[in-house]
């Protein structure tokens, strides 16, 4: 099938500096950046090296589950790079071509590249359950990589990336607008509570740098209420950043040299302000970059990086809560169960929040992605991005009566409304776990 | 023709298989983890990675969470694999009398190899047809599937059958001479190959796997074990603890971009 | 990139509908995009959200934050989907000229 994404412009891609693969044709450049990548990490080259074809994952993708194209089986997908891979770089694919599953990259592997690595939500659940720990989201990170190294990457990523160069974060709020954001939150939080809640903007001398997602500007503001609110009460010297306003990372999601210059920015911007603890917000595939990633990319990092959720958990006995009397359930983002070790956090913080906090099945590492994954909030795959939901929505069905489906990500927040919707569950209240926290606390002001 | 059979292909085949299986896993270890991928951040001790590893090494774990029946077939395939070659290199070495450790006869220990072996042989027969049938018979399975997915359980089968001939059918082979045999060629000291043709076209194979291992997806033998580890341990800390803070940078003029 | 023609009025508009150019926005096209997001009638109400987009956008660079939209316009999430059923982001930043707001959302 052909992909329905629309791609970036040569020149809109020029002005991101993502170096081109500087081979004469796109089928040369790809042969190229995947030598160059196979020989410099060992995850590539191994995971490539040893599918025994068992099918183990096929079951457990919900990508294939919700589509039922069978490219979409992660040992299909995998087979996309794998193919090209053996018949140029090992010995039994050169010698023995398609007997062992070896053949030349041509157009249509580079369409087909296109059409199924973003279609994969690098949700890692193929990992878990591959006797050999074959991580699929590895090999698509690679791809998307590659594919940008050949000038092809969706121009929704190319919008984010060009925000998140030229003002810090994705949504492109500059200085004057964060002020403005900033006001009406504090007039919001003040005819709520009767206090004087502030959010300091480029603050010096903070010990919290504080790195919400830039949508908790826009879509999600209860998210940023909640993070005020748990600061204020805790008496956190904290300060937000105008330059740095942006826990997502997109760059992991498709150039991996811009997921490093990102991770450099929020380096510079906590020390700009001289903190000692940086609190990431609710994002799930930044929190993993910034966690696995940015130390990695350079040199150790000077700071304490904490997720919000751990944060609110380590001090979860000095915030005066009363239960809201909900019947909640928590979505497990992929990037916090397989990877950013934020599992039993948010449920020790709903649990002190909820008078009713139950569990979807499967939940914590065996938990299924929301669809919306990696990036996939394009409009012009929302026919795919609802099947990828498929199985999600039927977790939830399952869970039975709900009142609040909590889901501490931003690419969730913005997926799963459309996939509730299409499954008749327009009516269920969903949003962050931090949204709950700053419903849920006693601040002593005029308004409960 | 048998010189080349008997005596030259099988240190070429042993040759082969150490010394691709040690240029393929040191490829491996050679390469960086530039970003750590680990999926569990649970602050496992080394006995509980070990425990991790063992789970998935001998009872195939993320199988059975998976997949039921495959697990039940992979883990058959395996395990009477494991057994048959552990069985083989202690029945030979002992000329099938390392049962008397139990306090049996002789004559019972090398009965009880006998049928071990048999038994082992049925199983890893069974356990292999039932695999390529799945492979064959579920689509998924099917459509991931590349020539030498076939051509490797085939081998095995082949492997299997002609050992189990060894032992049912009425064949003049002489256990003695092959134990002088294998001897020779472990000292150096080749002997020409003892004739019933099902030893020769069973050990034959055998080389022959032995060979095609490191170069196919057999090599997951460590290249599964290579890939495992990438994914145990919590992530790197991201720092040492945080350091005394310092003078703030933005009183010495650094503001961010 | 097209360019879509309704009566007398030429429009180059994106893949996602947005004009490519804001400096060709005008009442005209309004009405043009209107019809194209299947609003059959534009009222006082659209009018009025959609001139505060602009003012906003003007002052700020962006599209402002959904509540601060709902609040300072009066209308109430819903209704601002009845007016526009693409919503905040994608129909009434899109009739208002706005580039479409990215991200996640």
């Amino acid at each position: 099938m052909k992909s329905p994404l629309h791609i970036a412009k040569q020149q809109d891609l020029d002005a991101l500096g993502i170096e081109a693969a500087g081979k004469n044709t796109a089928r040369d450049g790809l042969v190229s950046v995947l030598g160059e990548m196979s020989r410099s990490t060992r995850a590539l080259s191994v995971m490539l090296d040893t599918c025994t074809k068992c099918g183990n994952c096929a079951e457990q993708c919900h990508s294939y589950l919700g589509t039922r194209d069978p490219h979409n089986v992660p040992a299909a997908r995998a087979d996309l790079m794998r193919r090209v891979y053996k018949r140029h770089f090992t010995l039994a694919g050169k010698s023995l071509g398609r007997f062992v599953g070896a053949s030349a990259c041509d157009d249509e592997t580079i369409e087909r590249w296109l059409t199924y690595f973003y279609q994969c939500n690098e949700c890692r659940r193929c990992a878990v359950f591959c006797p050999f720990g074959i991580d699929t989201a590895e090999i698509t990170i690679a791809a998307r990589h590659i594919l940008s190294r050949l000038g092809i990457v969706p121009k929704f990523m190319q919008g984010v990336a060009a925000n998140l160069q030229n003002t810090g974060n994705n949504m492109g709020i500059g200085k004057p607008a964060l002020i403005d954001c900033v006001e009406f939150i504090e007039e919001e939080m003040k005819e709520e509570t009767g206090l004087d809640i502030k959010i300091p903007v480029d603050q010096p001398c903070s010990d919290i740098l504080y790195v919400p997602s830039s949508a908790d500007f826009f879509t999600n503001v209860d998210t940023m209420i909640g993070a005020a609110k748990i600061f204020h009460v805790l008496g956190a010297n904290w300060t937000i950043s105008s330059s740095a306003l942006e826990a997502a990372n997109f760059g992991l999601l498709f150039n991996l040299s811009i997921m490093r210059q990102h991770g450099q920015r929020l380096r510079e911007a906590a020390a700009a302000v001289g903190a000692s603890l940086v609190v990431h917000g609710e994002c799930g595939h930044g929190w993993r970059a910034a966690l696995m990633c940015t130390e990695s990319a350079s040199t150790p990092v000077p700071y304490r990086l904490q997720h919000v959720l751990d944060y609110a958990c380590e001090n979860l006995s000095r915030l005066p809560l009363s239960k809201l009397p909900l019947r909640v359930t928590l979505h497990d983002p992929c990037n916090y169960a397989r990877a950013g070790g934020i599992v039993e956090q948010p449920r020790e913080v709903l649990r002190a929040c909820v008078e009713e906090f139950v569990e979807m099945t499967p939940n914590r590492r065996e938990n299924f992605c929301c669809g919306g994954g990696s990036g996939l909030l394009m409009d012009e795959m929302m026919d795919i991005r609802l099947k990828l939901g498929q199985k999600k929505a039927e977790q939830v069905k399952a869970v039975g009566p709900l009142d609040y489906l909590a889901i501490p990500c931003s690419i969730c927040k913005a997926q799963m409304p459309h996939v509730l919707k299409h499954n008749g569950m327009q009516a269920l209240e969903m949003g962050g776990v931090l949204d709950l926290v700053g419903k849920a606390l006693n601040l002593g002001g005029t308004k409960a | 023709m048998s010189l080349f059979v008997g005596n030259v292909f099988p240190y070429l085949a042993i040759a082969v298989f150490a010394g691709g299986m040690t240029w393929r896993t040191a490829y491996w270890l050679r390469k960086p983890v530039p970003y750590p991928l680990a999926v569990d951040r649970d602050q496992r001790g080394i006995a509980g990675q070990a425990g991790v590893v063992a789970a998935e090494l001998l009872l195939f774990r993320s199988l059975y969470r998976g997949d039921r029946r495959l697990w039940r077939r992979a883990a058959l395939m395996h395990a009477s694999l494991a057994a048959i070659v552990i069985g083989h290199v202690v029945g030979i070495s002992c000329s099938s009398r390392q049962f008397t450790v139990l306090g049996v006869s002789a004559a019972t220990s090398v009965s009880m190899a006998a049928t071990l072996g048999v038994v082992f042989g049925l199983l890893l027969t069974v356990s292999v047809l039932a695999l390529l049938r799945r492979r064959i018979a579920v689509p998924e399975v099917r459509r991931i599937s590349d020539p030498a997915d076939y051509f490797d359980l085939l081998l095995l089968l082949a492997i299997a059958a002609t050992g189990l001939m060894m032992r049912l059918l009425p064949l003049e082979l002489d256990q003695q001479a092959v134990r002088s045999y294998l001897g020779g060629l472990l000292t150096l000291s080749p002997v020409p190959i003892p004739g019933p043709w099902p030893f020769v076209c069973h050990f034959t194979l055998v080389s022959c796997l032995l060979a095609y291992l490191p170069f196919s997806k057999l090599v997951h033998l460590s290249g599964g074990v290579v890939s495992r580890a990438l994914l145990l341990g919590p992530p790197r800390a991201t720092s040492s603890p945080p350091s005394p803070k310092p003078d703030c940078a933005c009183l010495a003029g650094n503001r961010p971009r | 990139m097209s360019v879509d023609s309704v009566e007398t009025v030429h429009l180059e508009l994106d893949e996602d509908g947005f004009l490519c150019d804001p400096q060709t926005w005008n009442e005209q096209a309004v009405e043009a995009l209107a019809r194209l997001e299947d609003i059959d009638e534009l009222t006082d109400g659209h009018w009025k959200v959609i001139h505060f987009l602009r003012d906003y956008h003007r002052q700020f660079g962006i599209a402002p934050m959904v509540r601060k939209l709902c609040k300072e316009t009066g209308f109430t999430l819903q209704e601002i989907y009845t007016m526009f059923p693409s919503g905040p982001a994608k129909g009434a930043c899109k009739l208002a000229g706005l580039p479409k707001p990215t991200g996640c959302v």
